[in-house]
């Protein structure tokens, strides 16, 4: 199929492989050693790695990642088992997945009306009897806003993953004697576990470099391994030091992308 | 019906949305047996399958298992277990677990589980495969492995849709063997869904054969094969020569511009109908000795006998199976018996149809099934 | 069956489609409102929408925002469609798996390291910053979306038809344009979209590659939220969250048509029958 001729069709989409994957991975990894002197040095990593301002924030922005994921997979999970067992599910899943639709700044900017000092959210609190709070810029506002913003991402895939279950398979168990509970334990949930690890994959690494949220929902409180770099690129211009953080920030994305990979049992072998 | 029949439908209708799937279906079906659902896709058939599993409600009528009616019992709850047309094996257990499923739901203590897992698949020859994948299994390895989890329940009634439609001819051929060998050893009612009249042919005790949601007749293989009610069951098992023609009166019947005698009757005078006659009822002949005359319009070699199609001087096509040879363009003679002429009147329904031949058989002072039987010696050895 | 179940899983649908909805619909109520806040509603209102019509620099990021959007889709479009095609014409299994390979490190990584990173290329490459290295970037993370979509597609596709164009005389260049493309047209259309919404909705590589001069409405919307309530923006989001729900719907009337045609095709098809009366 390829010959000569159509190499020039693929040509753009290899140059694109080289220009716009290859090179900026080498170049962040190139500028990673270069100090704010512009020398070539190992400092950034030293800095980084015995600094423990660094390493506080990697531990913490790896906990909020880990809570949001947690939230968004408990709240996603029977909502998309719910999903499957409805009629017209077609039509309920879009609804559900329309708000991402809608651009993230303009959700985050809903929040802040939402949670501010005179919010809804306050004035109902006060109304209840609990009295205004301190709701925006705390880490449980940063929290509850990104699950908010990540749940129809980790929707999506274990949706899929129930979609995709031979429906005979499901007829099989109960006719071999399990009631609903036990079909769900024993066979829908072990052959959904693959939409559950992309789910983790897709929430749990965007948790990690969310920066914007961060910004206008946590209020500088919440430093997440994004926040930093964009710290680094923008504010600071210490390119350095940013590069260092993204490449701890994709050494991490590796280890839970094989973490989760999971060994794809008696699938084509 | 007597303490035998294990399940019965009583006047069971099935809508799906607006469509009505199944109407007023009733039967009894005995313990022990084997019993086939033939029809072509969309007929209702498998839909029997799933009222009796559970995994669908009747729309109205009665479903009754063992003397209980269970028209809203979950399938969990019911003695009746399926091997399903894609087998629907548990892809994330291996074999051993895919048998022991059941067993485990029904919390058995662990080494009971291990000799019947053990015994099932001994029984579906499959012993040493328990730690296999079910990816790494064969087709006919996963229908054994299917069977064997199903078997495993011991349950009294084995559902089985179209279990063998995957498979290659040989496979099939064999499998078909296995399970008829298998359902008279354990004695468990059988009862297969397929689209295959030869699958039915070999392996039922008794056959359904369905159209649009009704049964259409039901009977044993030979009485089906031989006695086809209408153009429709004529046509589905096994190919047949269906030309229109005139009874006469009781015994003679009027077809392609010639009476002949025939073994039928309690028609009224002059009814018109149709006549089947199977091609291998036929024995080709010269000209003068038959009793049709037909020009050869087309031969081919089928392997175990030749397909002529010949041409009457009316204008009806005939398909002959013989095992001479003949040429194209060449006149030959047909020779048939009275009994190979099978008459069927337009829109009879089974009842009627069952009733004028109870009638007919009195009259007649034989029974059908000795009819029958003396038919059977000529016909039974023709099957590919 | 499962009837009497149902109504509470209906219930905690309802609940989490709700919480879904209530910040969206809340902006939306709020940019109604006489009084200049999203805590009281005092009175309904369109001056917010006037004055968002009368804010020219809000509509030319709009305008400019839709701008990059459109070129970018329809570029990596075309790239991504070809780039697909040529993954799956390769021969070699192991260099099929890299290039994949190769091709999703743009979508798992964070937006963040592509910002980034895109940011050092385009300053060491002496690119000044503005609408072209939005543009630029935009193609770039959108190409292995197209690819994502376009490649099941061609999986799917009967080879056998390329084959046969071939027999019948076709070179590749029409059997490209008569067979392939026609038979992947759906993940095509699906790659555009998707590369679309990517655009309209990207902040954080834009964030970093967007320079002083140049601005997407993401990037707009994050400094006036930064500076606090402005309901000329909770406008703004009711008419992209109209524009949304039309799209989404127009697409999702799109897949039922498509899906209607196809059980009518099976309903239709004789072979079914036909092989059951007479194998």
């Amino acid at each position: 199929m390829i010959t000569k001729q159509n190499r020039l069709l693929f040509f753009p989409y290899f140059i694109w492989v080289g220009l716009f994957v290859l090179v900026p991975i080498g170049l962040l990894i190139y500028q990673s050693f270069i100090g704010l002197d512009g020398g070539f040095t190992v400092a950034n990593f030293v800095t980084y790695f015995t600094s423990t301002t660094y390493l506080t924030m990697t531990i913490q922005s790896f906990i909020y990642a880990f809570i949001i994921t947690l939230i968004t997979l408990c709240i996603s999970y029977p909502t998309a088992y719910f999903l499957t067992q409805t009629k017209r599910k077609d039509l309920w899943m879009l609804l559900l997945i329309l708000p991402t639709w809608i651009n993230v700044l303009l959700k985050a900017y809903a929040f802040i009306g939402l949670l501010s000092q005179q919010g809804s959210v306050n004035t109902f609190f006060d109304w209840i009897g609990v009295g205004r709070q301190q709701l925006l810029f705390t880490n449980a506002s940063f929290l509850l806003v990104a699950t908010y913003i990540e749940i129809p991402f980790m929707l999506l895939p274990i949706y899929n993953a129930i979609e995709e279950i031979n429906p005979s398979v499901v007829q099989a168990s109960r006719d071999l004697g399990a009631n609903t509970w036990e079909t769900f334990r024993n066979v829908i949930f072990p052959l959904s576990l693959s939409g559950v690890r992309s789910g983790i994959q897709v929430v749990f690494i965007p948790s990690l470099s969310l920066f914007m949220l961060t910004r206008l929902i946590g209020g500088n409180r919440v430093i997440t391994l994004g926040t930093a770099i964009e710290q680094h690129f923008l504010v600071t211009q210490n390119w350095g030091m940013g590069s260092t953080i993204g490449i701890v920030l994709i050494v991490l994305m590796i280890i839970i992308m094989a973490g989760t990979a999971g060994r794809k049992k008696g699938v084509r072998r | 019906m007597g303490d035998k029949t294990i399940i019965s439908f009583k006047g069971v209708h099935k809508q799906y949305d607006e469509s009505m799937i199944l109407k007023n279906v009733s039967f009894d079906l005995e313990k022990g047996k084997f019993y086939t659902l033939l029809g072509p896709s969309g007929c209702g058939k498998s839909t029997i399958l799933n009222l009796i599993a559970g995994f669908t409600q009747v729309t109205s009528g009665d479903i009754v298992l063992d003397g209980k009616k269970v028209n809203a019992l979950p399938p969990n709850k019911r003695k009746v277990n399926t091997v399903f047309q894609d087998y629907a094996l548990f892809p994330h257990m291996n074999v051993y677990d895919n048998v022991a499923f059941g067993l485990k739901i029904k919390k058995l203590p662990k080494d009971q589980i291990k000799e019947k897992v053990t015994e099932a698949l001994r029984s579906v020859r499959l012993t040493g495969f328990e730690k296999r994948e079910i990816a790494e299994m064969s087709g006919g390895q996963r229908q054994r492995v299917a069977i064997a989890r199903a078997l495993v329940n011991e349950p009294e009634i084995l559902l089985l849709d179209e279990p063998l439609s995957a498979l290659d001819l040989k496979l099939r051929t064999e499998m078909q063997y296995e399970l008829r060998e298998l359902q008279q050893r354990l004695g468990i009612t059988f009862i297969f869904v397929t689209h295959d009249q030869e699958e039915a042919l070999a392996m039922s005790d008794k056959i359904f054969v369905m159209k649009e949601g009704e049964i259409v007749q039901s009977g044993t293989p030979i009485d089906i094969y031989d006695e086809p009610l209408n153009k429709y069951v004529a046509d589905f098992i096994g190919e047949s020569n269906i030309v229109d023609g005139k009874m006469i009166k009781d015994y003679k019947v009027e077809f392609a511009g010639k009476t002949f005698d025939c073994v039928d009757g309690g028609m009224p005078d002059d009814e018109p109908v149709e006549i089947v006659i199977r091609p291998e009822d036929f024995v080709v002949t010269r000209p003068a000795l038959g009793d049709l005359t037909v020009i050869v319009q087309s031969q081919l070699f089928r392997g175990v006998h030749y397909e002529i199609i010949g041409e009457d001087p009316e204008g009806n096509e005939w398909m002959v199976h013989t095992t001479r040879k003949a040429a194209v363009g060449e006149e030959v003679g047909l020779a048939f018996e009275p009994r190979d002429i099978h008459i069927m009147r337009v829109g009879e329904t089974e009842t009627a149809f069952n009733a004028r031949l109870a009638e007919y058989a009195v009259n007649n002072g034989s029974s059908v099934q000795e009819a029958i039987d003396t038919e059977k010696g000529v016909e039974l050895n023709y099957d590919n | 069956m499962r009837k009497p179940k149902l109504t509470l899983a209906n219930l905690y649908l309802i609940v989490i489609f709700l919480l879904l909805y209530m910040p969206i619909l809340y902006l939306i109520y709020y940019s109604f409102n006489q009084a200049g806040t999203m805590n009281e509603f005092t009175g309904f209102t369109t001056e917010h929408y006037q004055s968002l019509a009368s804010d020219t620099r809000l509509i030319r990021i709009a305008l400019d925002t839709f701008r990059v959007a459109l070129l970018s889709s329809l570029l990596a479009t075309i790239i991504g469609t070809l780039g697909a095609i040529g993954i799956f014409f390769v021969r070699k299994r192991s260099r099929q798996q890299t290039l994949l390979g190769l091709n999703n490190v743009l979508l798992v990584s964070p937006d963040v390291i592509i910002g980034a990173s895109f940011l050092l290329l385009f300053t060491m490459a002496g690119f000044r910053l503005g609408f072209y290295s939005v543009l630029f970037s935009h193609i770039a993370f959108s190409i292995p979306i197209v690819v994502l979509m376009v490649l099941p597609k061609l999986q799917e596709m009967n080879l056998n038809m390329v084959t046969a164009a071939r027999d019948l005389g076709a070179n590749n260049w029409e059997v490209l344009k008569s067979v392939i493309i026609p038979s992947i047209k759906p993940g095509i259309l699906a790659g555009y979209f998707m590369a679309f919404t990517y655009s309209i909705d990207d902040f954080a590589v834009t964030f970093f590659v967007t320079g002083n001069g140049f601005a997407t409405l993401s990037v707009e919307i994050y400094s006036r939220a930064r500076q606090g309530i402005n309901l000329e923006i909770n406008a703004l989001s009711t008419i992209l969250f109209v524009l949304a729900l039309g799209l989404v719907s127009g697409y999702y009337y799109v897949q039922q048509q498509q899906r209607n045609r196809k059980r009518k095709l099976t309903d239709v098809d004789p072979t079914n029958h036909q092989k059951a009366v007479s194998p």
